[in-house]
């Protein structure tokens, strides 16, 4: 029978053993394992994972208004290059 | 352009700067402004602020690049210092969590696991407005030192131990705080998907 998300201190739980650093390769195959049971945490660790990413991509448009850009060359007291 | 030859160019600006040309100076303000303001704008949660974090952090550049060692890339450099500016900020301000607060061991204000598989093909929606704006909208609901973990170790991949270092605070209080801010930011997404499940 497959496992279930049951409360919030186990989404807890498992997203900080999901997404956490300096797993061993026990600990990994153990909490794979454990995915493996339980459709609802996966599809909860794929939404986190989601929300991660997202953010990501919006991260790479990096962008400064022109007015912004002008006052930042004044306040240096440079000369923007054309 | 290839990685090498951008790093040949970007030493060779560094050293002309340091010597005092403007020109060159100006080429660096130029090509790292723009990600230095975002960094700034994510950090500060206001346009005003970021602003003066961004003049402050070039400010700086222009005074202490003689400093510069060169031993990490000059972006490495300057988000060190964009981050330490307004971390200051922030400090001096005193910023009142006026938001959700996510400090309750509890997580009460978390409504949990609405288990259900979001929309395919999330990165689509990053173009529209409504959902640009969400996501916008839940960065700002974050406290900022929950905010400013997200941000540097999973939007700038510091690592821990670096994230730590420049908040000062513990590597384990940097990992409670990046999963809590996780957590958070996936919750109300999971409530935008709810609320448009049904046009989407």
């Amino acid at each position: 029978m497959n496992k279930t998300l049951s409360n919030k201190e186990e989404m807890i739980r498992l997203v900080e053993d999901y997404l956490g650093e300096d797993h061993d390769r026990e600990v990994v195959k153990e909490i794979r394992q454990y995915m493996d049971e339980c459709p609802e945490c996966r599809i909860y660790i794929d939404s986190v994972k989601d929300t991660i990413k997202l953010y990501r991509v919006t991260q790479f448009e990096s962008s400064i208004p022109d007015d912004v850009s002008d006052r930042l060359f004044k306040k240096l007291n440079l000369n923007r290059e054309a | 352009m290839n990685s090498v030859n951008t790093d040949q160019t970007e030493a060779e600006l560094i050293r002309r700067a340091k010597a005092g040309d403007g020109k060159a100076m100006s080429a660096l303000v130029d090509s790292h402004s723009a990600r230095i303001y975002t960094l700034a704008l994510r950090l500060m949660n206001n346009r005003e602020d970021a602003e003066d974090v961004l003049q402050e952090t070039f400010m700086i550049m222009l005074e202490k690049l003689d400093t510069f060692s060169e031993r990490s890339s000059l972006y490495t450099w300057l988000y060190r210092i964009a981050t330490n500016v307004a971390l200051g900020k922030h400090r001096q301000k005193k910023y009142v969590d006026n938001y959700i607060s996510v400090h309750d061991p509890d997580f009460e204000h978390i409504r949990g696991f609405d288990i259900q598989d979001w929309p395919d093909h999330l990165e689509e929606k990053i173009d529209e407005q409504e959902f640009r704006e969400c996501l916008s909208k839940a960065m700002s609901m974050l406290p900022e030192n929950y905010r400013e973990v997200f941000i540097l170790r999973d939007l700038e991949n510091l690592s821990t131990r670096e994230t730590a270092k420049l908040l000062k605070i513990t590597e384990a209080n940097t990992k409670v705080r990046l999963m809590r801010a996780r957590l958070f930011l996936r919750d109300q997404l999971a409530n935008h998907f709810k609320c448009i499940k049904g046009i989407s």
